[in-house]
């Protein structure tokens, strides 16, 4: 299936694209997804992504549809074709 | 005492004479520093139900535990006042090395009464105190006095809180500016003004006495280490700004005065796009090792030197909520502010206001005549020069449009509606007369309340509530029985950091995690290694709580009721037509069943009063005296 990746804040900036399609096998995971991106842009490793490659480090989150924020316990869980992931930096205040 | 002094000065600018007060350690263990010990000092120094213009409204200075320590970003002093905006207490922050400078004078705070016949700066030099005469001052910009004063001196360690044209003309927006920071929101430089009071010079040549430097010194080490990390790199390098594209997707970004969530432009003044071609450079706050500060620079065209330093608070007021897509602009614009002393979101908003009365026919050209365009010009929203004009004309007063906005977007809207017979009270966005912040609260239901209840109006640094509707802890579009508790949770955990101060870009620093369990302990060693205490979680806690209590006593004694907890029509009548906020209000019913709920969980009565029993729990006998039933 294809899902439409978009890159906010430090990501962006580490990926160097606005946003990408994705191409994952049909029930991939939402932490299946972080470990493509890991893969596909190392940079992401160490900022965006931890070292085991698959957990977000925080403040970065996904988003799911600009409706969910997909929490740790739901990394579980996964997209459906044609569905919009960003991957966003979620902090405010100061 | 350690970490303290243990004084307060007292400074009457009618009768040019000054006090020392000595406070007992009981007073800071219940008080601390910041907007806590700031409003409570203006709780016992305020002549009840004064104007806040007049000169029976203190300005009431507290500094920070932390500032002069080596303690990462503890370089920040609050100040409070009667708000000229609201009405209720007016309660800011600011990172600065103006705290340190204070706290190296031994001083733990300063309270300026009366009102000067002639514009006048206090400088302070440790213990001596001289009142200077500032009418060569006036007229000049924040930075531009902060420079004038320092070459007065011939001396760089003179650290000074200003404020500029703005605080001058008592436009009630107008904040108080030091280092390039400010103390903003609920108009602190207004009440400034109204004391003819320019600015006020430090210079301190003592050292901070703490309780066990060695042990306080490795955990700053320790703080100062995980600062530079990833907890922080959003701050590092893009600052606050790269939230106008997140705000943007979740359909929480003020657009046209919040008639919309997403913003077609918003690409156009992201973060990232002023990372990408404006950034000249960030700067810190004094003690800072984040650097957040991300200041824009524009080279070329008809804002060309303009150099603003750029949050995303100033650029959603100042681009998005105009309908503004040009970066440029929005530059000027916050510069403009950063320079006048104005506060950035008090002035988009009142301005998106304007441009929606325009766009409605309420306002026409004629309206905005000024002396730089001397027949009006059109004041349509995406009209970036009209923004701009507007920032100047506010701050100076000018015209019938500057004098109007001048007054923030409460008082401009019941001024029209009363000389026009129309209804644009439903398009100002304020709550209890303070202008609203950067994201949209018909879908963050959470965040709703937080900011309805919220002690000095719309101000989302003060509540938090945002965290779980944002980051998805809680469904954001509904409401359910655990907001009351979580809007009271949330806002006694931003109150620990705005007491001590601490500034929040730091709260993942301790242990990763950034919840009470992963700060509270971490904090609670800062405080004892620097005053001796035994403070434990508990203590950390009853901070928050009590700061936040201060505040609302203050608010009652002047006359709070519950109605004053309100939302801003708009966000409870007009649902957004699209974006991913589109159909949602807040109900009325869902706004009293929050209210009641939070009243609850805070341990208040159903109108919003304060128990007795409750106050003299939290060590506030003779506030329970005063206002407890």
């Amino acid at each position: 299936m294809r899902i439409q990746v978009e890159f906010l804040g430090v990501s962006r900036l580490e990926t160097g694209v606005k946003e990408i399609a994705l191409d994952v096998d049909k029930g991939a995971t939402f932490r299946d997804i972080v470990r493509v991106l890991g893969t596909r842009y190392p940079a992401l490793i160490g900022n965006v992504i931890q070292p085991d490659g698959e957990t977000l480090q925080a403040p970065n989150i996904l988003n799911h549809n600009a409706r969910r924020m997909v929490q740790a316990s739901q990394m579980g869980d996964g997209p459906s074709d044609g569905d919009r992931i960003i991957l966003m930096s979620m902090s405010a205040g100061g | 005492m350690y970490g303290y002094s243990g004084k307060i000065l007292h400074i009457d600018l009618t009768t040019r004479k000054t006090r020392v007060e000595t406070k007992p350690e009981a007073w800071y263990k219940t008080y601390i520093g910041g907007v806590s010990m700031a409003s409570r000092l203006c709780w016992e120094n305020i002549e009840v139900g004064c104007d806040p213009l007049s000169p029976g409204n203190p300005i009431c200075i507290a500094g920070g535990l932390f500032a002069g320590t080596p303690v990462p970003v503890g370089g920040k002093y609050g100040m409070a006042s009667k708000s000229p905006l609201t009405g209720f207490i007016g309660d800011s922050l600011s990172g600065s090395w103006f705290s340190v400078t204070l706290k190296r004078a031994g001083w733990d705070g300063i309270v300026v009464h009366g009102a000067s016949d002639e514009w006048v700066s206090v400088f302070i030099d440790d213990d001596k105190v001289e009142f200077r005469n500032a009418s060569h001052l006036v007229g000049l910009g924040t930075t531009e006095t902060e420079e004038a004063i320092r070459e007065e001196f011939g001396d760089d360690q003179v650290r000074s809180a200003t404020i500029g044209p703005a605080g001058e003309n008592l436009a009630r927006l107008a904040n108080v500016s030091n280092d390039g920071r400010k103390a903003g929101r609920t108009g602190q430089g207004t009440v400034w003004g109204s004391k003819k009071l320019k600015a006020l010079s430090i210079r301190g040549t003592r050292g901070v006495r703490v309780a066990d430097p060695e042990t306080l010194l490795k955990l700053s080490y320790d703080i100062l280490q995980a600062a530079q990390g990833p907890h922080t790199q959003k701050y590092r390098i893009l600052g606050t700004s790269s939230n106008v594209l997140n705000m943007n997707r979740l359909g929480l970004l003020p657009t046209r005065n919040y008639q919309q969530g997403v913003f077609e432009g918003a690409e156009l003044v992201s973060g990232e796009y002023l990372h990408e071609h404006y950034k000249a450079k960030t700067i810190a706050c004094a003690q800072c090792p984040i650097a957040c500060e991300q200041v824009g620079h524009v080279k070329e065209g008809p804002y060309a030197g303009a150099m603003g330093h750029v949050e995303y608070e100033s650029l959603y007021a100042l681009s998005s909520d105009c309908g503004v897509n040009d970066m440029e602009a929005a530059i000027q614009a916050i510069a403009n502010c950063n320079e006048f002393g104005t506060d950035t979101m008090s002035t988009g908003v009142t301005i998106g206001w304007a441009m929606e009365c325009y766009e409605r026919g309420v306002f026409t050209q004629d309206d905005f005549k000024c002396e730089k365009y001397p027949e009006g010009f059109e004041a349509n929203f995406g009209n970036g020069e009209a923004m701009v004009t507007l920032t100047e004309m506010i701050a100076h007063r000018e015209g019938y449009m500057g004098n109007l906005l001048a007054e923030g977007t409460r008082r401009a809207s019941a001024q029209v509606d009363e000389e026009r017979g129309t209804e644009t009270y439903k398009w100002a966005m304020h709550i209890k007369g303070l202008e609203a912040p950067g994201y949209d609260a018909r879908t963050l239901k959470t965040f709703a309340l937080g900011l309805a209840v919220g002690t000095r109006g719309a101000c989302h640094n003060r509540t938090a509530a945002y965290d779980p509707d944002i980051k998805g802890e809680v469904d954001r579009f509904s409401v359910d029985e655990t907001r009351g508790g979580l809007a009271k949770s949330t806002e006694e955990y931003a109150a620990v950091y705005d007491t001590l101060p601490l500034c929040k870009f730091i709260r993942r620093c301790f242990t990763g995690k950034a919840d009470r369990a992963g700060a509270w302990p971490a904090i609670a060693q800062l405080i004892n290694a620097t005053t001796g205490w035994e403070f434990d979680y508990d203590d950390v806690d009853l901070i928050g709580e009590r700061a936040h209590t201060i505040k609302k006593a203050f608010n009652i004694r002047e006359g709070w009721t519950r109605e004053d907890d309100h939302l801003p029509y708009r966000w409870q009548h007009e649902p957004m037509e699209t974006g991913p906020s589109a159909g949602y209000v807040v109900t009325d019913e869902e706004l009293e069943y929050m209210k009641d709920i939070y009243y609850e969980a805070k341990g208040w009565t159903k109108e919003g009063l304060i128990p007795k029993e409750k106050l003299i729990a939290l060590g506030m006998d003779d506030v329970a005296e005063e206002i407890g039933v």
